[in-house]
């Protein structure tokens, strides 16, 4: 029973590390941009939930997901768009510049003490059946994951701009040669990744009642190590991705002897780098490929 | 001619006189620098905010009272920008500004770079609330200070109030592996506890990483115990430990917690609804009921001066910093380091706000002393149980 208990709790946890690395995946299949500052996208939706603490709570994720769409779509147009011939190495420290920034605003606006918030409190209780726990929070992040997975594959096979993307995603080139803008193309991937982004953010405050300026951070670097797994430049692999870094790393908290517990992700990345070694292309991406 | 040569000579002298005895009175009420080489932005700052807020209330005492050996205390401070590597600029700013001691931040890791410098300076370093052991002699130097109560003195104190007055006699410790704080912390309970209730009283030991997102499988782990444990020992500190509780008490485990000096503050609770049963020890309470007048009436000074009581009660080592190394120069009549710290080290249950403080010439830091146990009640915190205090150390 435990072991499907265990199961139950690495598949909710694979499922937002899954949301996280779609966002990453999706902005590098279109323009080859590592976003770390995706961090602070989930980072920023955090604090307009704790600024609004007291509201509605539709009122408060509705304005978390808005302001962070705005906020990506003006990354994309004030830090990624006048870099856009630069190169990938130029971009991923240009990235790195922009979660600084971020991170630096709020620090002075909100100062660096993490804050308690109230938020969706009655979806942490969790139900039982057949022995199982099962929190209400983390089928609906497994829910959410699954619909937003649906919906972007729907978008993107019957959506005109979805179309355009899937193209510029295989061969940017070629695809504005074909009349596929790219400043539309790439605001519209970036827009989608804010959504992605709050939706982490809605989990993550929601799961565990802080906010600090530092609660992307984590969650950027293992969305990184997950959409490489799953291969980059592939959207299935990165969700695929994440699910497996949640299954690892909850199998080997849940496994692991107690003295080597401690060292848990030091296992787990060990694991990821013989897995890199075996297969450093991901797991769904056919060749590792370098465009020009 | 003569006459007025004369009178040239004396009005000169008197001049000279006059700028002689202008000049010694100047001298006599030179301020004294105290140099304050802690975070005043980035991560760290807000744990130094409050001890600073209490070295300016105690150095607006001394110098209302007259000074420190006829010498008005002045603070100056230069900001760490809560980097390791900057501490160490940041007191080399304060001493070339003339610090005649050095304050450092409230942490071993944050604040030995800085303490470093001062005690190579041959100067006084002195933490404000550094926790960890090796803050003195052993780590830094033998000019290097910390007011804390160690993470050992906080652990061992807890394990028995929680054997003796709470009856207490299965435990469990689910250990934040962020920081080496809580690591100590857990070890000492455990070590204490074993000798208090036994080897088997431990019902298991369990880590997480205050970053993870969830704690479900540390969770199905306690739920699987065959034995219910009397209390979960929460080595942690916000937001993760925050985030631990919040999980641990929505999968309807009601187990009282127990934890360190990192609860203080109630600027985390709203992120565990309605949390009860949970007992941490402090330095004092800035809720208005401090059994100790004098901390209530240092938390009203406070009030007074910054118009908001201070976050937590860390304030109170800040005070008890400048008032520890103010009562060892007066008592060494100079401020020389070397007697100065001669004097700090035959402190014997020195009473001082942050209580009764001894120092030795190898322990720079003080286990067994009096700590303020607080419980969190229906989501709010300050309901003060009792003053403990560690009455043996483990072996």
């Amino acid at each position: 029973m435990i072991v499907v208990q265990n199961l139950i709790d690495a598949i909710s946890l694979g499922s937002v590390y899954a949301l996280a690395a779609l966002g990453i995946g999706l902005i590098f299949s279109i323009m080859r941009l590592i976003n770390f500052a995706h961090g602070e996208l989930i980072m920023v939706g955090g604090f307009v939930i704790y600024a609004l603490a007291g509201n509605p709570m539709l009122v408060m994720a509705l304005s978390a997901i808005i302001v962070v769409t705005i906020l990506a779509l003006g990354m994309e147009r004030l830090a990624f768009r006048p870099l856009r011939k630069a190169s990938p190495p130029t971009l991923l420290i240009a990235s790195f510049a922009v979660s600084y920034f971020v991170q630096h605003v709020i620090l002075m606006i909100f100062g660096s003490r993490p804050m308690g918030v109230d938020f969706l409190s009655v979806l942490g209780e969790s139900f039982e059946f057949a022995g199982l726990r099962v929190p209400r929070l983390q089928c609906i992040a497994i829910v959410v994951t699954l619909a937003l997975m649906v919906g972007l594959v729907v978008f993107f096979r019957a959506s005109r701009i979805g179309v355009q993307m899937r193209a510029a995603a295989e061969d940017f080139t070629m695809a504005r040669l074909l009349g596929v803008k790219a400043d539309r193309v790439i605001a519209v991937a970036f827009a989608l990744s804010g959504i992605l982004a709050s939706f982490v953010s809605l989990y993550l405050v929601a799961q565990t009642g802080t906010v600090s300026y530092k609660m992307g951070v984590n969650m950027v670097l293992i969305a990184f190590v997950a959409s490489v797994i799953g291969g980059m430049g592939s959207l299935t692999g990165a969700a695929l991705g994440g699910f497996i870094v949640g299954i690892v790393s909850v199998s080997l908290q849940a496994y692991l002897p107690e003295e080597l517990r401690p060292y848990r992700d030091a296992f787990v990345f060990l694991l990821f780098i013989a897995f890199l070694l075996w297969r450093p292309q991901g797991l769904l991406v056919r060749r590792a490929s370098e465009r020009v | 001619m003569k006459q007025g040569m004369w009178f040239k000579r004396m009005g000169s002298l008197a001049v000279l006189a006059a700028a002689l005895a202008f000049g010694s009175a100047a001298q006599a009420e030179d301020p004294i620098v105290i140099g304050a080489a802690i975070a005043q932005s980035g991560g760290v700052a807000p744990y130094d905010e409050g001890p600073a807020g209490g070295m300016e209330i105690a150095i607006d005492e001394i110098n209302a009272k007259g000074g420190l050996l006829g010498h008005p205390l002045k603070i100056v401070y230069a900001d760490t920008k809560s980097d390791i590597a900057y501490g160490a600029t940041a007191a080399q700013q304060v001493i070339d500004e003339g610090a005649k001691m050095v304050v450092v931040t409230c942490d071993y890791d944050y604040g030995s770079a800085a303490a470093s410098v001062a005690d190579g300076a041959n100067l006084i370093a002195f933490s404000t609330c550094a926790g960890d052991p090796k803050f003195g002699p052993s780590g830094i130097g033998p000019n290097a200070f910390t007011m804390a109560t160690g993470a050992p003195g906080q652990a061992v104190a807890m394990a028995e109030w929680a054997y003796n007055v709470k009856g207490w006699r299965k435990g469990y410790i689910l250990k934040d592996t962020t920081i080496a704080f809580d690591a100590t912390w857990a070890d000492f309970f455990k070590r204490r506890w074993a000798e208090l209730a036994g080897a088997d009283a431990l019902l298991g030991m369990d880590t997480f990483g205050g970053e993870d997102p969830q704690i479900a499988s540390q969770i199905t782990r306690i739920k699987a115990l065959s034995d219910k444990p009397d209390f979960i020992v929460l080595a942690s500190f916000p937001p993760g430990g925050v985030s631990a509780m919040r999980q641990i008490r929505a999968a309807g485990v009601e187990t009282p917690l127990l934890g360190s000096e990192s609860w203080d503050g109630d600027y985390w609770l709203e992120g565990v609804p309605n949390l009860s049963d949970m007992y941490f020890v402090t330095y004092g309470s800035m809720f208005g009921a401090d059994p100790r007048p004098e901390v209530q009436a240092f938390m009203e000074k406070y009030k007074a001066k910054f118009g908001k009581p201070p976050v937590t009660s860390h304030s109170v080592t800040g005070y008890s910093v400048i008032e520890a190394w103010s009562k060892a120069v007066e008592k060494a009549g100079t401020f020389d380091t070397d007697k100065v710290r001669d004097v700090l080290q035959s402190f014997k249950d020195e009473k001082l706000l942050a209580g009764p403080t001894t120092f030795t010439e190898k322990e720079h830091i003080n286990m067994q002393r009096d700590l303020l146990l607080i419980e969190v009640v229906g989501g709010k915190s300050g309901n003060i149980i009792q003053v403990v205090k560690a009455a043996q150390m483990p072996k």
